[in-house]
């Protein structure tokens, strides 16, 4: 395997010189855009601590003297607290920042995962027709067929224990739930490119030559497979960042006082504090917006390379 | 005057800025009812010239220049009397002729609407039009195959239903861009019999595009040739023949000649330079015995017979053509003897020990290093994201236990072998051109040093100068590593300059074998007969 590893590790340029793609996509408009905008949200997520710091204001501190009004409403945007305050008097400046990270935290391994697990199950079943091929597959098609909410809240709520805590920490279930739901479109995408590269002649080439199955897998199917693979993590992440969301809004995901986007939008709209301070809304929602916008645009623009038929 | 003449065409690709010249000042003129050929290898070109000319480039190329069509400059058209002209006064024939027929349209229909495009036809009259013209090109009954799909139809018959469309509409001019060339050489000949025959009877003009000065021969009036986006050289096609002036031209014509050196037996039996050793005693070193294969397609019916009863020997040293036409079954021979496919019947076996019949192993581990395969594709036959250096140190990896820098140093030396430059090691197989594509592919299978290499088509997809390298390639390597390899082509002309005996198949059935001299000389076969009778530029002694 230490060889597999050389032949990855290159540099940056290095890789621009042996991928002439890598350079076509850099050089596509919406991928510049859409890596300025992910990367002003991955330093968003870094610099929260410094935003706390700089303004005294801990993400689940509550300021009731200072931030919200003597019938309790939350202030507008201000000095101290650029985007204002939520209904229990905490910087919603500050949340969202920490929010960057649960978002970031939850889609990255939970896309992860479901690329790794997809891409194994994928590459089995395109590369072994027949009864492997066709359990697989059937099981791709069942775990299609769940219905992503319904499911997610019956797994959280059996996982509480008789104490009423939960079991498994939270943030790790909505992990898994994420991933539990989006490896099948991995494992269908592998496969269908399995079944391709299973008869080209550079395979046939490498079996008469003598080469093993596994090492047929790994070192002629893989490479050709990744890149692929790739892009659609950079399609599924902004999907399942949303599904983090959509989970905690539901109450089922990250749980208060830990700031996360999909919460924060819920708290929000249950309170109707929105109303009177529409920052407590705008700002997660914002955040949201460009996250998914920055890696769509970044997905859409590699798959415009890679695919200009698509 | 002429009828169509292009003058100082340049064309030029921008792309992100960078302009990529693939035409500079090509001029080339043709009379009414006279053919000009257009030969070129790939990237010389000849297609984008015509393109051009007739406005079918994309928005991002830049024409410059003038193509006068009856007097009418047509780069200075707008689209809408580009189309007026297209198909009414030029028809096109182009190379592919399934990606250029509408898979899910009857042939009556799309015949139908290249007359339609131009002109208010009524139901009877169209269908009436649409039978003569597919009469015309020569297929039968057209009353019941109007109605049928482009699957229904023979690659050649294809090309039959787009020349049909070409001269539905009695153009001044056909355009035919390697009509022949996806075809069997048989087919070939009775599509340029037909282009030649309704040329004749309509007096139409044809410009027909091809890499192959063979079958420009049989065709052409003139000739131009080209090269890099320029002409090399313009001359009517006797005189070109009879004394090429440019050296280039020289060359095409050698390489064409090499391959069609019919009469020419391959240089003087040049024995197999390795002695077959002590222990082979009479035992040819492979020996294929009565394989039969057959496949049971969707549904119930007859099976279809890929091989019935297929037998040869390959003995040490040697050479053997494999020749037959599209679905003769010679590809599933060479797939059969490298392990790659199952007989239905039959077997195979390597110095007397068999291997590979119904049931068992395919090829067993110790006889995988003996047997080896080249594809056709250069392209797909290396895997894009390894380099060479990569490619070829897998045989050395996989059944060698040899450190890593003897696995380099054999790498090097196998380079050599096949004269690659040491530079292309690193490079992935992109960034190589067909030929060396394909000298990576037979380095990779003789680098175990196999007493058997399986070359299915190895030439066929590379330009006509590399494919006499590439051939010479193969010879040298057998005389120096005394490797026998199984030459599988429908090139019989590339069959003849390599190989020292032949073995014909059609439909599944070995119809002769043996010395290339005596079955290309005298045929005993009708079939063989037909095939050799196919071939294009006998008459002009190409």
């Amino acid at each position: 395997m230490s060889d597999l590893l050389t032949e990855k590790t290159y540099g940056g340029e290095e890789a621009v010189r042996r991928f002439p793609a890598v350079r076509a996509v850099l050089a596509e408009r919406s991928v510049r855009a859409g890596l300025v905008l992910v990367g002003l949200v991955v330093l968003a997520a870094l610099l929260a601590p410094v935003a706390a710091a700089l303004t005294g204001h801990g993400p689940d501190q509550q300021f009731r003297a200072e931030a919200l009004s003597e019938n309790g409403l939350p202030i507008g945007p201000s000095a101290t607290f650029p985007l204002g305050a939520d209904g229990n008097g905490r910087d919603v400046l500050v949340r969202t920042l920490y929010g960057a990270r649960i978002s970031l935290l939850v889609g990255v391994p939970a896309t992860t995962l479901a690329l790794v697990a997809g891409t194994a199950v994928g590459l089995v079943a395109g590369f072994f027709p027949g009864r492997t091929d066709r359990l697989l597959s059937l099981g791709t098609d069942v775990a299609l067929s769940f219905p992503f909410v319904v499911t997610a809240l019956s797994l959280v709520a059996l996982n509480r224990g008789g104490d009423g805590e939960p079991v498994v920490d939270p943030v790790l279930l909505v992990i898994l739930v994420i991933a539990l739901f989006s490896w099948t479109y991995f494992a269908r995408l592998t496969r269908g490119l399995v079944v391709v590269l299973r008869n080209r002649p550079f395979v046939e080439a490498a079996v008469s030559i003598g080469v093993s199955r596994r090492r047929l897998i790994v070192r002629e199917i893989l490479p050709n497979v990744l890149p692929v693979v790739a892009v659609y993590w950079a399609v599924q992440l902004p999907v399942n960042i949303l599904a983090e969301a959509t989970l905690s809004f539901l109450g089922v995901g990250v749980q208060a006082p830990t700031a996360s986007w999909g919460n924060m939008i819920a708290e929000a709209q249950r309170t109707s504090l929105y109303q009177v301070q529409p920052w407590f809304l705008l700002g997660p929602g914002i955040a949201m917006f460009v996250t998914v916008l920055g890696f769509n645009a970044i997905g859409s623009g590699i798959r415009s390379v890679l695919d200009p038929q698509g | 005057m002429a009828l169509f003449s292009v003058e100082d065409l340049r064309v030029a690709f921008r792309r992100r800025g960078r302009a990529t010249t693939a035409v500079r000042g090509v001029s080339f003129a043709v009379e009414p009812g006279r053919t000009l050929a257009l030969v070129g290898e790939s990237g010389s070109g000849k297609s984008v010239s015509l393109l051009a000319a007739t406005g079918l480039l994309p928005g991002h190329a830049e024409v410059g220049g003038r193509a006068l069509f009856r007097g009418t400059d047509l780069t200075r058209l707008t689209r809408a009397e580009l189309r007026r002209v297209r198909g009414r006064h030029i028809g096109f024939v182009f190379q592919d002729p399934l990606s250029n027929l509408h898979p899910l349209k009857t042939v009556g229909a799309q015949i139908a609407e290249a007359v339609t495009a131009h002109e208010r036809v009524g139901r009877a009259a169209l269908r009436r039009r649409v039978l003569d013209l597919l009469g015309e090109v020569g297929i039968k009954d057209p009353e019941r195959r109007i109605g049928d799909y482009p699957n229904h139809f023979s690659g050649g018959m294809r090309q039959r239903v787009m020349i049909a469309m070409a001269i539905a509409l009695n153009p001044e001019l056909i355009i035919a861009d390697e009509p022949t060339t996806a075809l069997d050489v048989t087919v070939q000949a009775s599509i340029l019999a037909l282009l030649r025959r309704l040329q004749e009877s309509h007096g139409t003009a044809l410009i027909f595009v091809s890499h192959d000065l063979a079958v420009v021969s049989e065709i052409a009036d003139d000739v131009v040739v080209m090269r890099d986006g320029e002409v090399v050289e313009t001359a009517p096609a006797a005189e070109l023949y009879a004394a090429p002036r440019h050296p280039y031209t020289r060359e095409l014509l050698a390489a064409a000649r090499h391959g069609r050196a019919l009469v020419r037996p391959p240089s003087a039996p040049s024995a197999p330079s390795a002695p077959s050793g002590p222990d082979a005693g009479g035992v040819p070193l492979l020996r294929a015995s009565g394989l039969h294969m057959s496949y049971r397609g969707p549904g119930r019916g007859e099976p279809f017979r890929a091989l019935t009863d297929v037998s040869f020997d390959l003995r040490e040293g040697e050479i053997v053509g494999l020749v037959g036409e599209s679905g003769s079954g010679k590809s599933t021979i060479g797939r059969i003897v490298a392990g790659l496919a199952r007989p239905t019947a039959g077997s195979v076996s390597l110095r007397g020990e068999a291997y590979n019949g119904p049931g068992g192993v395919r090829l067993p581990k110790s006889l995988r290093p003996e047997i080896q395969v080249v594809f056709q594709d250069p392209y797909g036959s290396l895997n894009p994201r390894r380099t060479v250096a990569a490619t070829l140190a897998e045989p050395f990896a996989v059944n060698t236990g040899l450190p890593a820098a003897e696995i380099r140093t054999r790498v090097e030396a196998l380079a050599a072998r096949v004269e690659l430059p040491p530079t292309v090691l690193h490079r992935l197989p992109s960034q190589l051109s067909g030929g060396q594509r394909q000298r990576v592919a037979i380095a990779r299978a003789i680098a175990l040093r196999p007493s058997v290499v399986v070359a299915d088509e190895p030439v066929s997809a590379l330009d006509i100068t590399t494919q006499t390298q590439i051939l010479a390639l193969i010879r040298r390597l057998r005389d120096e590593l005394g490797t026998s390899f199984l030459f599988i082509s429908h090139d019989l002309g590339a069959v003849a300059a390599l190989c020292e005996r032949v073995i014909v198949l059609n439909h599944g059935r070995v119809v002769e074998q043996g010395p290339v001299h005596r079955v290309f000389d005298e045929p005993r076969d009708a079939y063989t007969r037909t095939l050799l009778d196919s071939i294009p530029g006998r008459v002009a002694h190409v």
